[in-house]
């Protein structure tokens, strides 16, 4: 399968730092914050990431399927995770170091903690709030949370996006999108 | 891996440790850096952590490092020892919970969703950022984000397990006033037996042994009473039997409806595993849905003391905030450490697992080294004798020679100090490298053996700041086999010229007459056992070479 050409969009008020690998077909949404070292490839479809994510330092974001990978709003991927996941809803948080496989969608408000290795044999999507997190056997467990909280989250996570729109710029040289 | 080991003589009655071939023997030796060392003139001994007698400090939360007074702990507020302000555990994950407040009602905040700044608002409840597991699951909430025990405590008071607690202190309490107070403190002081006793109490609270539990504490405090006090075993009939709230029989009725609910679960997830239900002291529900947030269980800071003259040997710095001590006498800062390795034979050319035991093969000899490193501010002379090998057959399986004159060892420095003798050890070096060039595995041969064909294997190797390498060897009998391991006493003399500065201890100075202060001559020995690997005998080596050779063949 041949690669795809580079192609990235880039919303006017998103902040995408210069140090960041983009490869192949790209789409990042309004109020997104791309931090630098993160890594997007579009390897064989194009990734479209909504508004008002955050992705942190060494975030590594891969589409390997053909069908275009759809990341909703208010995503949180936090540092040196790995996600391949072919679709990933709204308000999700994907923990420092996580990695999640090609085989697992996530719905909303689903947390991956520090750490998990998701790997399912067969394609799985998360239920909206499921969290998987490293019991005490070093397994990954999961339960339901029960959402309690969860518009003071969300609150706080717009707080967190400003704040980087407005730090990242003054340290930080930006990308622009083709034809920006 | 070859290894060393040091003995403590607090199991036995004799200076001397056991054979190492003894399976008793490993009781006896620890390593260094768990070891103390007791400085009064009168012990001048290693103290292990078995021997010497704990005393509690202070208690303090781990997690908000407030102090907590003994009186309050043993007081009936604080059950379990446990922090009495707001510090909580996950039930699910054991990750330390958060206090948050209510997102306010979902309807008023529709219009606003772009506005930045939402306020929660009471009732607060305990929350995890690890696990996102919430107290609201099992319908604890609170008016206030503060004093969250207290508030607690009004549910926890008739929880079936804290009932039983206070129901066991109150059987308990005449007997424990009627023991001899200092008797009970001494006995309990020493870790052996407190574990022992704690081990006892915590029976006492398993609901099917209850019925017991009288028994084993009558059983105990006849012994201490007449052990201490000299006192009649009266206490052991007036103790009445204690008769538990919970009948072991009633499980069943319990355990029926958890059969019908876990002949409809769907959802593995929704049973509480083993280790989320381990620490229940109750029969607990087997449902995730009913774990319950667990208190953070107090931690102590304790001092330690000399078994034999009761002097302090480790005392932490009362506050809890720091990790500093007041007196700490470590066997690492008396003791020379003692490294061992074994070079590997010269004809190898395989890569060696480092974790893998070194292999000795019967009737051939071998090279071993020992480094050992002088912790103290004054330079020591050790003398090494070896403990005589176990018999096989009459026929000791294994000989060691070891260099049997004194040798020196320089004193410690701080790293600067060391320069100049650094550079002149570049240049002995480089001689060294010269005279060994061809030497097999990597080490360097030493200046001494440059000339004579034959390099020395017996013997001081090497001279490094306050290291010193003694080389040794171990001649394996043809008959060999077992461990290849030894005791060995090892003797050092110092100078101490003012033990007062580098102890620590201002009593010293009084006891010392002027006359002894120039140069006190002082000596110590301990044993250590050395454990060098195993032997591989002859037979067993034929028997895999004939395999190898029939192998081959096919
Ligand atoms: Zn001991
Ligand atoms: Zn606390
Ligand atoms: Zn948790
Ligand atoms: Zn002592």
């Amino acid at each position: 399968m041949p690669p795809l050409r580079d192609k990235f969009t880039i919303h006017s008020k998103a902040v995408v730092c210069q140090d960041v690998e983009l490869k192949g077909d790209i789409t990042i949404g309004s109020g997104t914050v791309i931090h630098p070292k993160a890594t997007l490839f579009a390897i064989a479809g194009p990734i479209v990431i909504g508004a008002n994510c955050i992705v942190e330092e060494g975030a590594v974001i891969v589409n390997r399927r053909r069908e275009v990978m759809r990341i909703g709003d208010d995503n949180l991927f936090e540092i040196g995770c790995r996600v391949e996941c072919p679709s990933i809803g709204n308000s999700n948080t994907v923990g420092t170091r996580a990695r999640v496989h090609h085989t697992l969608r996530l719905s909303h408000y689903c947390t991956i903690s520090a750490g998990c290795l998701i790997v399912p044999s067969s394609d799985e999507t998360l239920d909206p709030y499921t969290v998987v997190y490293a019991g005490e056997n070093g397994l990954c467990d999961r339960r339901i949370w029960s959402g309690k909280g969860k518009m003071q989250e969300a609150d706080l996570r717009r707080k967190h996006a400003e704040y980087l729109r407005d730090m990242l710029p003054k340290f930080n040289r930006l990308r622009r999108g083709e034809g920006a | 891996m070859p290894s060393v080991h040091y003995y403590c003589p607090c199991l036995s009655t004799s200076p001397v440790p056991p054979p190492p071939d003894l399976e008793s023997s490993s009781y006896s030796f620890h390593e260094l850096h768990t070891l103390y060392f007791c400085t009064e003139p009168e012990c001048m001994a290693i103290r292990c952590n078995r021997c010497v007698s704990v005393e509690v400090n202070g208690y303090y939360c781990p997690n908000c490092l407030f102090e907590v007074p003994s009186a309050s702990v043993r007081a009936e507020k604080n059950r379990y020892g446990a922090c009495a302000r707001n510090c909580f555990q996950c039930p699910s994950c054991r990750n330390t919970l958060v206090i948050v407040a209510s997102d306010p009602p979902e309807g008023s905040l529709s219009a606003s969703v772009a506005a930045v700044g939402i306020t929660g608002e009471p009732p607060y409840f305990l929350y995890c950022n690890f696990c996102r597991w919430d107290s609201t699951e099992v319908g604890i909430t609170f008016e206030k984000a503060t004093g969250l025990a207290g508030q607690l405590q009004k549910t926890e008071e008739t929880a079936p397990d804290v009932v039983e607690f206070e129901r066991l202190k109150e059987h308990f309490e005449p007997f424990l006033r009627a023991a001899p107070s200092g008797g009970i403190a001494h006995a309990h002081s020493n870790p052996i037996t407190s574990a022992a006793s704690s081990a006892l109490s915590r029976d006492i609270s398993i609901p099917g042994l209850s019925k017991y539990s009288a028994l084993l504490a009558g059983r105990r405090g006849g012994r201490n009473d007449r052990e201490k006090a000299g006192t009649t075993s009266k206490d052991k009939e007036e103790l009445a039997e204690f008769r538990s709230r919970w009948e072991t029989g009633a499980g069943a009725s319990v355990a029926e409806g958890e059969v019908d609910w876990i002949k409809h679960l769907e959802d593995v997830g929704e049973v509480a595993t083993i280790e989320q239900r381990w620490v229940g002291s109750w029969t607990t529900s087997m449902r995730e849905r009913d774990l319950k947030p667990l208190r953070i269980p107090l931690h102590s800071k304790k001092t330690k003391r000399c078994p034999q003259c009761r002097h302090i040997i480790i005392k932490p710095e009362q506050k809890s905030q720091s990790v500093r001590y007041k007196m700490k006498l470590t066997a690492s800062n008396f003791v020379p450490a003692i490294a061992i390795s074994v070079p590997p034979p010269v004809a190898s050319t395989k890569a060696v697992d480092p974790n893998a035991p070194v292999t000795f093969h019967a009737g051939r000899t071998y090279p071993f080294r020992l480094a050992f490193t002088n912790p103290m501010y004054e330079p020591t002379t050790v003398t090494l004798q070896v403990q005589r090998a176990p018999l096989l057959k009459g026929r000791p399986p294994f000989a060691v020679s070891l260099p049997s004159p004194p040798f020196a060892i320089a004193a410690y420095a701080e790293a600067w100090e060391y320069e100049d003798e650094d550079e002149d050890m570049a240049d002995e070096d480089i001689d060294a490298l010269l005279a060994g060039v061809g030497s097999p595995s990597g080490y360097t041969q030493p200046r001494e053996v440059a000339k004579p064909k034959k390099p020395k294997t017996v013997g001081v190797l090497e001279r490094k700041a306050n290291t010193t390498v003694i080389g040794g060897e171990l001649v394996i009998g043809k008959e060999g086999r077992g461990d290849a391991k030894f005791n060995l006493l090892v003797t050092h003399t110092y100078q101490a010229e003012d033990t007062a500065a580098q102890e620590g201890e201002t009593e010293e100075k009084s006891t010392k007459t002027p006359t002894s202060r120039q140069a006190e001559v002082k000596t110590f020995s301990f044993y250590i056992v050395i454990d060098l690997g195993v032997i591989i005998p002859r037979e067993k080596e034929e028997s895999h070479r004939r395999d190898s050779e029939q192998m081959s063949i096919s």
